[in-house]
């Protein structure tokens, strides 16, 4: 059993135990590390400013091609999870004297005014063009991978322009400077062995198989099963206590598996939300373009899918979608820490009891989630809207998804099944039964409008910092009539 | 003649002749610039956290620090009865650094506990007992006006016979604009590090806009004349005007940690602990009444301007004063009568941030010229035109002449690049469709007036070392907070010694070499601090001109370089004044007739003629000269002026604005870094478009800021920045009485943001016509955030929805 945590920072290897394991990686690289060029802003992952590259071997997996640098917040991210992790600040991006293409790119542009989101952005750019390669980035590319950082200073156009016009150099590239063969087998050899840190009567446990894993579950009744951490970071960061028993999948194979069946796709707890955009590309197009739209790069490159159920937040961007796509979530437990290793399913209509509850057992633990493809004669759309655009918590969300009967013809096209869910508009994210029966049937202007006005009356939201009850109504109403206007006329 | 034409001010727009980079880009992208909180810990180094009330008002019945400091690794803790003069203020000094007694906002701080860890300090802070008592608070302006709860007195500026003037209009409006604050998110939150060095001042490093007025907060609270303290300000990660005034008190609570301990402190607060505590941007409501005639001239103004200025006074009278002064903005109105006052709440002390009240008045001015336009079936901007200052009508309602005004020929020149008229038909055609989500275009101005209203502010000093290798280290009080200020300064002086601009560098802002100094702020930066430099480099050039013209008449091998060391030869002498013959500067040589020399090999010889090489200089911003009690007199120097047209598409389901298309014109006057001043452009635009549209302050039913963190409160991102976006600036060689022809940058952009605004109340408005058949004027609120903007599209829908 190991006691520490392994990872690298800008190829060195660091052993992080007892009271350092449970900091957090962006306050470690400042106050330990002496590398304060990361900037801590918000504390939550919603600024960016602390971004650093970061690369992950997958357990199990044969060492094959280096593994992929991306961005991902330092913030909220506690130590011990960053084992096995090779991770790249700002102070290694220069070769020499020589700026990295991303630094010339931001100097040139005129991207950087008071300096503090600097680093952030020089991280995120290189981050784009470590997936990205050397191909021309248009700005919308070069949005979508700035989402995740805010700059107040300069209105972020030189910022898209310097990410636009940034020229890739050899002699920067981050994969063949710090996954080096030694540091790559470094953290392999120690990712075959269980990890356990312990400080303070705080104890972060990883082991290689479900089954350890089913066993300290089992034993620790206050356990927190910890995927990407994003959302554990924020709370700890707010002040809010720690689980004193943590656990990580993340040496554990079989939840880094993902697969597309010819009617489901499958997802394990630990694949993040940008690989799993990629999975759905074809597989649940709608979903993949939601992907895009909500949460950062730097989120995304590590949050999962099974994180997001299992916060069961009433306004969690994926939940209204699982709702209406057959989500089905997989446990696995050991019931006393006694014999094999006990699975089963539980659809996500039941998953959620109330807010933030879920109907799992002590000692369960998620290993995936499987959902639905999307049928040629379905149609599915889902809806968010928030304060802002984008990187932002919904006020209201909703997802559509509709069973046609027959190719469209003359006359109104008649629906067979309906699923209708909403997230932001109750204390859970909730499926509407009796509008999802008002809409089967012929499907045409007049019935959408009664289905609207149906769906503000079946519905009872709180006023909150994002919107008041009424215009939560007024918007679940709209998004349907929006929605129907689509299918009516588009 | 063509050329005189294009070289009308105003009319003629500048390409970026290839900027330079910001003097501290290299060190920004590599991470190596140091902010308070990059220095590395000391031993024995305390990191401070505060104790804060989670009430809008409440009595503190009893504070219990004992289990706080049983903590092991919690060193001290400091109160009120710790502080030595426990009152400060910017304006009135009615602030208490620790609140003792009472408390008047949510998030005034009671206590400071110092620990050796972070993990002791989180600890120590939880072991913290407060017994509060819940009190009454004031929370709105309507209240605090209920109440007659204010700070200081009304303010009024006036011409003419406003009410007369009205009576006899054809045509009046009335209405009420409502506009909620903002935050500043500079993303460095506050911070300081105190070190208590026993053997001379207490040395403080700060994240503020004014190291003078920080320093005496921390003398005053630790009760030591101000020597005994130095303030030390190497850049802030973004200031805005939040760290003008409110950086002292967190200054002062490290250095009261720090001296009762004897060890270094450190309070770096997290960006929750920041916005809760720290004041806003001053929410306002104003009440008006406009006359005007049938064309849309405007006669008459009457406005009753109410600001919600906090508990306590910070600067808010002096916003208001802005206010007042900006309600004309670009536009002569011949009868005026505008009052404001300020109202005392159990908010956040609210504070400067960039426009300083000026945004306020202006919302107004632009808002009522829409409805104005919209009553008479006008476009807009045919009646901007119409009433924009112009020769004849030039005149301000506080009398001050509009010189320099180049705002016509900004409109023209804007209206032909924007393309407005084929746009706005375009627009007109798009929104018949009941389908398509419907868009809004307008144009709005700005005419900023630059000075510190406040006279005696409007002063600097700096320090100018010339060294022998002809390099030059500048000194001055300005800040450097990304706007370039240090690259600006470094730029005037450069041209003023005819050296490289790499030969010239900004040295730490400190208390210790510019004394006395005014904030960074009021865009002033560069205007006080660049003039201050160039008065000092103007001594030390006359001297250096006085030593190259006998030098011309000297055999090299016996200059003073050679033979000084000997004694052999009599010494150079210089006056203080510039010889009559013309002596250039240029190129990094100086040259006289037909003599030239290196600058380096100049300063060597100053050198050993044991002529000074270094100076200072001193700057009082000239012809000012307004009576604040009158209302009336010459308040600023110059104004910058600019316009903006801002298109944006509404979302009719959800009531979400897209910005599709910025265009904005900007006169800068001479600029003396092109790229730095689009960047300020575009920049302070952005930042005002959050403060329109989706920046929103939620406060919960104890008046405790519940936004207070990027999750909730939603500054522009990068998907926001409009996808067209034109920011240009015009050629004006016209401002003379600006060092080196600049103007300043730093606010006057963010109030063109208004025109999202009014493009906003432009989309909503013309649906609502369509659908009632007749002009609707439409209040907005300041931030349209969606709610609003589909409040005010389907007000049917939400009666119906609340009255269900």
């Amino acid at each position: 059993m190991r006691d520490h945590a392994l990872l690298h920072v800008n190829g060195v290897p660091c052993q992080v135990r007892g009271r350092e394991a449970f900091m957090m990686l962006a306050d470690w690289l400042r106050k330990t590390k002496g590398l304060p060029g990361t900037k801590i802003v918000c504390a939550e992952g919603d600024c960016g400013a602390c971004t650093v590259l970061r690369a992950c071997e997958t357990p199990g997996v044969e060492a094959g091609s280096a593994p992929r640098f991306d961005a991902m917040n330092s913030c909220i991210a506690l130590l011990a999870q960053m084992d096995g992790a090779h991770v790249v600040t700002v102070e290694g991006m220069q070769a020499g004297e020589e700026l990295a293409p991303a630094q010339e790119a931001m100097r040139r542009c005129h991207g950087s005014q008071c300096g503090f989101c600097t680093p952030g952005f020089v991280m995120a750019i290189s981050g784009m063009l470590e997936q990205h390669g050397p191909g021309p980035v248009d700005a919308r590319c070069a949005r979508n991978h700035l989402t995740g950082n805010l700059c107040r200073c300069t209105g972020s156009a030189p910022i898209v322009e310097a990410a636009c016009t940034v020229r890739v150099s050899e002699r920067h590239a981050v994969r063949p400077r710090y996954a080096t063969a030694a540091a790559l087998a470094a953290s392999r050899a120690a990712q075959a062995e269980s990890m356990l840190v312990e400080h303070d009567g705080f104890r972060f446990f990883a082991p290689v198989t479900l089954r350890e894993a089913c066993t300290f579950a089992a034993e620790h009744p206050d356990l927190r099963v910890v995927g990407a951490g994003t959302d554990l970071g924020v709370p700890v960061n707010k002040g809010r206590p720690m689980a004193r028993s943590m656990l990580s999948l993340h040496l554990i194979p079989e939840v880094h598996e993902s697969r597309l069946t010819r009617s489901a796709v499958q997802v394990g707890a630990r694949v993040p939300l940008s690989q799993l955009r990629h999975l759905c590309d074809e597989a649940v197009p709608e979903f993949a373009r939601f992907l895009d739209l909500f949460a950062s790069p730097q989120i995304k490159n590590v949050a999962t899918l099974v994180g997001n159920i299992a916060t069961g937040s009433p306004i969690g961007d994926t939940l209204p979608f699982l709702l209406v796509a057959g989500g089905t979530v997989h446990v696995a437990s050991r019931p006393g820490g006694k014999g094999p290793v006990q699975r089963r399913a539980i659809p996500m209509t039941d998953l959620y009891r109330g807010y933030r509850q879920l109907s799992l057992q002590p000692g369960e633990i998620i290993t995936h989630v499987t959902f639905e493809r999307t049928a040629p004669q379905q149609t599915v759309r889902l809806f968010k809207v928030s304060q802002r655009k984008d990187l932002d918590i919904s006020t209201v969300s909703a997802a559509y998804a509709v069973t046609w009967q027959g190719k469209r013809g003359r006359g109104p096209r008649q629906i067979v099944e309906a699923r209708v869910a909403y997230g932001g508009v109750a204390a859970t994210p909730i499926r509407l039964a009796e509008v999802e029966q008002a809409l089967v049937g012929a499907f045409d202007a007049a019935r959408a409008e009664q289905v609207a006005e149906l769906i503000a009356r079946s519905i009872q939201p709180l006023s909150d910092v994002r919107g008041t009850a009424a215009y939560r109504s007024v918007l679940a109403a709209n998004l349907f009539r929006q929605f129907a206007g689509e299918v009516l006329h588009g | 003649m063509a050329d005189a034409v294009e070289q009308r001010p105003g009319a003629t727009v500048v390409p970026d002749p290839g900027s330079e980079p910001h003097d501290s880009s290299r060190t920004h992208v590599t991470g190596r610039s140091e902010y308070v909180d990059d220095r590395p810990m000391l031993p024995g180094e305390l990191f401070c956290g505060l104790v804060y009330s989670p009430f809008a008002r409440a009595r503190v019945k009893s504070l219990d620090l004992d289990r706080a400091l049983a903590v092991p690794g919690v060193i001290c803790a400091v109160t009120a009865k710790d502080v030595a003069h426990n009152l400060w203020g910017s304006i009135f000094v009615d602030q208490p650094l620790l609140a003792e007694k009472e408390v008047h906002y949510a998030g005034e701080v009671v206590a400071v506990l110092g620990a050796e860890s972070r993990d002791a300090l989180a600890k120590g802070l939880a072991a913290v007992q407060v017994a509060w008592e819940k009190l009454p608070a004031i929370r709105t302006i309507d209240q605090a006006v209920a109440a007659g709860a204010f700070i200081g007195s009304e303010r009024s500026i006036a011409r003419g016979d406003a009410s007369a003037a009205l009576a006899a209009a054809p045509h009046r409006l009335s209405g009420t604009v409502v506009i909620e604050g903002a935050d500043h998110f500079y993303l460095e939150s506050q911070a300081a590090v105190a070190y208590p060095r026993h053997d001379g001042p207490m040395e403080v490093h700060s994240s503020t806009q004014h190291p003078t007025e920080t320093q005496h907060v921390v003398a005053e609270a630790l009760g030591v004349p101000f020597a005994d303290v130095v303030c030390i300000a190497r850049r802030l990660g973004g200031g805005f005007g939040g760290k003008e005034s409110q950086a002292a008190p967190i200054a002062a609570y490290a250095a009261l940690v720090a001296r009762k301990s004897g060890r270094p402190a450190r309070l770096a607060i997290s960006k929750d602990e920041d916005m809760i505590i720290t004041g806003k941007r001053n929410p306002f409501q104003i009440r008006y009444q406009v006359g005007f005639d049938g064309e849309g001239r405007l006669l008459a103004l009457q406005a009753q301007l109410h600001s919600d200025g906090g508990a306590y006074a910070d600067l808010s009278t002096a916003i208001m004063e802005r206010a007042l002064l900006h309600c004309d903005n670009a536009y002569f109105i011949p009868n005026v009568q505008v009052q404001g006052r300020v109202c005392r709440t159990n908010h956040h002390p609210h504070t400067a941030f960039r426009g300083f009240g000026g945004p306020k008045g202006v919302a107004m001015i632009e808002s009522i010229l829409e409805d104005v336009a919209r009553t008479l079936g006008k476009d807009a901007l045919d009646v901007r035109r119409l009433n924009v200052y112009a020769p004849g009508r030039d005149v301000t309602h506080y009398g001050q002449q509009v010189e320099n005004n180049c705002l016509p020929e900004l409109f023209d020149a804007l209206e032909t690049r924007c393309e407005y008229r084929r746009r706005r038909a375009d627009i007109e055609r798009w929104n018949v469709h009941p389908a398509n989500n419907p868009r809004g275009l307008s144009m709005t101005a700005v005419k900023f007036g630059i000075s510190f209203t406040t006279r005696h502010l409007n002063q600097a000093n700096a320090l100018v070392n010339v060294h022998r290798d002809g390099t030059v280290q500048v000194s001055t009080g300005a800040v450097e907070m990304g706007q370039g200020v240090n690259a600006r300064i470094a730029a005037i002086v450069a041209e003023r010694l005819g050296v490289p601009t790499v030969a010239v560098r900004l040295m730490v802002t400190s208390t210790e070499k510019n004394a006395n100094t005014s904030p960074t702020a009021a865009s002033s930066g560069t205007d006080l601090n660049g003039a201050a430099a160039a008065a000092a480099c103007d001594r030390i050039r006359a001297r250096l001109a006085g030593l190259a013209v006998q030098l011309r008449d000297i055999p090299g091998d016996q200059w003073p370089s050679r033979v000084g060391g000997l004694g052999t030869h009599a010494e150079l002498r210089v006056g203080d004044t510039a010889p009559a013959e013309p002596v250039t500067f240029a190129d990094g040589r100086v040259t006289v007739g037909g003599f030239s020399l290196a600058f380096a090999e100049l300063a060597r010889e100053a050198y050993f003629s044991r002529i000074s090489l270094c100076d200072y200089g001193h700057f009082a911003t000239p012809h000012l000269g307004f009576d604040k009690v009158k209302g009336q007199g010459r308040a600023f120097l110059y104004y910058t002026q600019g316009v903006a047209a801002s298109e944006v598409e509404v979302d009719r389901f959800t009531g979400e604005v897209k910005v599709r298309r910025v265009d904005m014109l900007m006169d800068m006057g001479r600029p003396v870094n092109h790229a730095l001043d689009v960047g300020q452009v575009t920049g302070a635009f952005v930042q005002g478009m959050g403060w329109v549209t989706t920046e929103h302050l939620f406060y919960d039913a104890d008046g405790l800021l519940v936004s207070h963190s990027p999750s909730t409160y939603k500054i522009p991102s990068v998907q926001d920045t409009p996808r067209v976006f034109n920011a240009e600036l015009v050629f004006n060689p016209g401002n003379t009485v600006n060092v080196r022809g600049t103007k300043a940058a730093g606010e006057p952009p963010l109030l063109l943001s208004l025109s999202v605004w009014t493009a906003i109340r432009d989309a909503v408005m013309s649906v609502r016509g369509r659908r009632t058949g007749h002009a609707e004027l439409v209040p907005m609120a300041i931030p349209a955030t969606a709610e609003r903007v589909l409040r005010a599209l389907e007000p049917e829908a939400f009666a119906t929805v609340e009255a269900s």
